[in-house]
């Protein structure tokens, strides 16, 4: 027994002067091999997926034959882990997929700054501002990526309300719930707030609502002002919807990826703030609210001078790791993955809203009309511009507002001090 | 060393010799070939050692020294720089850390409630109840599921709106939300946990009830023992060691492979009520890009679960030695 704790003392000793070791190595190595590019996403071993690929490694060949190029798919929930331990490294894939916001500006040290590449895509292309950092940008947009409202017209309809007239003011939107949950017995909300994701969403959606445009561009260039009423009046409205329960049931235990979604899919909640790619949106909840039934609205207009718009940025976008040997060939590869015939594909095969604001989506449902439309007047969503660190804590909070056990005030106080800190 | 010990005691010589042979009988020649069979005899036992131990060093401890060091440089901007104890301050002012301990002593206070139901259950297997057969093995089952499996299950049944609510509600009990209530989460996590896992356990105590003296039970039932009488006085000191063991693993187990239930069934929350140490790693790591954060992290939890470790081993000894 001594010898042991002799050791485990010997140990810790070792330990602790190990601190006073050298700091990590983080130059970086040149990776790819010659003629040779690795592409890390978690979209390329998707069958919906398929033909988008085909035709961007088409366009790439056309311009490098030589160059072979391989994708890698991650699983989706460890992506962000293994490219950590890529990063730290300092070697890895030579193109890399991001989710637009918090993800790729956290990793912009390890990235390449595309600008002079892709000055060509820049008018094409709508998104950008997602991918970027300090004026430089990281990536070119695939997707957009927004929180459209959509609605389901057959309770509207049902409950003897004008689905073609959604509400356009916050008390005529609160008097529509009651009589929807009335006349149909759906709730008026979809929430699943588990992750901390619903209030995300609900900030940039019902966000639009309070704020001024002045109020939102300020906020997305990073000049927040936490004690501003507008911004109290968020999370107060926020609790508000579920005082006034227009929540369904069980918000904080509720996941929002999916099960919040089939709540609205089997018309047992009326609204929900859904995504406009990839999932939770309207190709995914056409199995049941058919795209004729399904309605997309802006927020109702809680503040006096606010106008609501639709909170959309790049959804995820292909980056180029600095150690990467020849940019010029793998921002290429970006290019050609963020072309118009490659992102017409994964328009029509994945259901995504593409970055590219060419292509013709009229066949795709009036929602899907209603927010194309949108993205003209649409702004930055207002989650996005914060870092993970402050949307992880306000996940926790918005628990805590919804179940009563933190103030309003307490809550702002405490995301305020995050976010400065950030 | 005990070797060096053991053999004078068997073969007697003179000291210096650890070959045992008689000096002074040898020709030279043969003096030298034995000093280099000699040597080879010395060195041998650490050939034999050194793959292990070269394992071990490489693959453990450099590791470890190497990621201790990670934890005293910084993230993001300061990427690479020595903080000195910048991450351990942060740890320890985060609200969300010291939750994770809070839940990793709730842990070990609930460990007793961890041992007595595998324990209980195979007391009343091994003493027959009808049925016993069955539920040896239903008892098992849920051994062979993977968390995640077993979490989805409950995420299921444990629904606001889920069967468990239902059966509630149909008694004329409001519903409970179960995943969704800081004050009540953890604890269903923690009776999922051990749900899941008891089944091993069980076949740990069985096992050792293989061995109880049946004679004893039939004496304490001859004297008129009652169940619990016969449980507290028979029963839980011939299985001491069985019971040692299953807390050392039970403790393991649940300080260690708890992730895939916190994941699937609350990702920490509500309000990060659930957070434990290991879950936190995998936050700042994964999520929030501080990997010198979850570095400082992981070796508080490393020197938890070495002052555990060895307070259990030393708890074991001293339980064998009184056995």
């Amino acid at each position: 027994m001594k010898q042991r704790a002799v050791w485990s003392a010997v140990l810790v000793a070792a330990l602790a002067l190990a601190g006073c070791g050298s700091a990590t190595d983080t130059r970086s190595s040149p990776g790819g091999a010659d003629g040779k590019l690795v592409v890390w996403d978690w979209k390329s071993g998707e069958a919906t997926a398929g033909a988008y690929l085909q035709k961007a490694k088409a366009d790439f060949a056309k311009k490098h034959p030589n160059v072979t190029v391989e994708f890698v798919a991650q699983p989706y929930e460890q992506y962000y882990t293994l490219l950590g331990t890529a990063i730290q490294a300092g070697k890895g894939p030579d193109v890399i997929l991001f989710n637009g916001g918090g993800q790729i500006r956290d990793r912009a040290d390890a990235l390449l700054p595309l600008d002079e590449y892709v000055a060509e895509d820049r008018q094409r292309l709508a998104g950008w501002e997602a991918f970027s950092k300090d004026g430089k940008t990281y990536a070119g947009p695939v997707t957009l990526q927004g929180h459209p409202i959509y609605y389901n017209r057959t309770l509207y309809e049902k409950a003897g309300l004008d689905p073609a007239n959604p509400a356009k003011t916050w008390p005529e939107f609160v008097a529509n719930c009651a009589t929807l949950t009335k006349q149909t017995g759906a709730k008026c909300l979809a929430l699943g707030n588990k992750e901390g994701f619903g209030i995300q969403f609900f900030l940039s959606a019902f966000g639009t609502g309070v704020f001024t445009p002045q109020e939102q561009d300020d906020w997305i260039a990073g000049k927040r002002d936490w004690n501003s009423p507008h911004v109290k009046r968020i999370f107060a409205l926020w609790k508000e919807t579920q005082d006034a329960k227009l929540n369904s049931d069980g918000a904080n235990s509720t996941a929002m990826f999916n099960d919040s979604f089939a709540i609205f899919q089997s018309a047992k909640a009326a609204h929900v703030i859904g995504l406009m790619s990839d999932i939770g949106h309207w190709k995914d909840f056409s199995e049941f609210v058919t795209a004729e039934k399904l309605g997309v609205m802006r927020a109702p207009v809680v503040v006096p001078g606010a106008t609501p718009n639709l909170p959309y940025d790049g959804g995820i976008g292909y980056g180029v790791a600095k150690w990467t040997k020849d940019p010029k060939v793998a921002a290429d590869l970006v290019r050609s993955l963020t072309s118009t015939d490659a992102l017409k594909s994964f328009y029509a095969d994945a259901g995504a809203i593409a970055s590219d604001t060419t292509i013709d989506v009229s066949q795709g449902g009036p929602a899907v009309a209603t927010i194309v439309a949108d993205l003209k007047a649409g702004k930055p969503a207002l989650h996005v511009a914060l870092s993970s660190k402050t949307l992880e804590l306000m996940g926790r909070i918005s628990q805590q507002l919804l179940s009563g056990s933190i103030t309003v005030d307490e809550a702002v106080k405490q995301l305020a001090a995050s976010d400065q800190a950030g | 060393m005990p070797v060096d010990e053991a053999i004078p005691s068997v073969r007697p010589a003179p000291a210096g010799r650890t070959d045992g042979t008689p000096p002074r009988q040898r020709v030279p020649r043969a003096r030298a070939a034995s000093r280099g069979g000699r040597r080879a005899e010395r060195l041998a036992p650490f050939v034999l050692l050194a793959p292990a131990l070269l394992i071990l060093a490489l693959l453990r401890f450099w590791p470890l020294l190497l990621g201790v060091n990670f934890s005293f440089t910084g993230d993001g901007d300061r990427n690479g720089l020595m903080v000195g104890l910048d991450n351990y301050r942060e740890l320890f002012g985060d609200p969300l850390f010291r939750g994770a301990l809070r839940n990793v002593g709730l842990l070990v206070l609930l460990l007793p409630v961890a041992v007595a139901i595998p324990g209980l259950l195979a007391t009343f297997i091994y003493l027959r109840v009808p049925g016993h057969r069955l539920f040896r093995s239903v008892y098992f089952f849920p051994a062979v599921l993977s968390p995640v499996i077993v979490g989805a299950i409950f995420n299921l049944l444990l629904a606001f709106d889920g069967p468990l609510n239902a059966l509630l509600g149909g008694v004329g009990i409001g519903p409970v939300d179960w995943l969704g209530d800081p004050d009540v989460a953890m604890f269903v996590v923690v009776g999922v946990h051990v749900w899941a896992t008891f089944g091993m356990a069980l076949v740990v105590f069985l096992a050792g009830f293989a061995t109880l003296d049946a004679s004893l039970l039939d004496a304490a039932r001859v004297d008129g023992a009652s169940l619990p009488q016969t449980i507290r006085h028979v029963i839980v000191p011939s299985l001491s060691r069985t019971i040692q063991f299953v807390f050392v693993t039970t403790m393991i187990g649940m300080l260690t492979s708890m992730f895939g239930l916190l994941y699937v069934m609350t990702s920490g929350g509500p309000e990060g009520s659930t957070y434990l140490p290991e879950y936190y790693i995998w936050i700042q790591q994964g999520q929030m890009n501080r990997p010198a954060l979850a570095s400082a992290a992981s070796t508080v939890l490393f020197l938890i679960m070495l002052v555990v470790g060895l307070l259990q081993i030393s708890l074991l000894r001293r339980a064998v030695r009184e056995a």
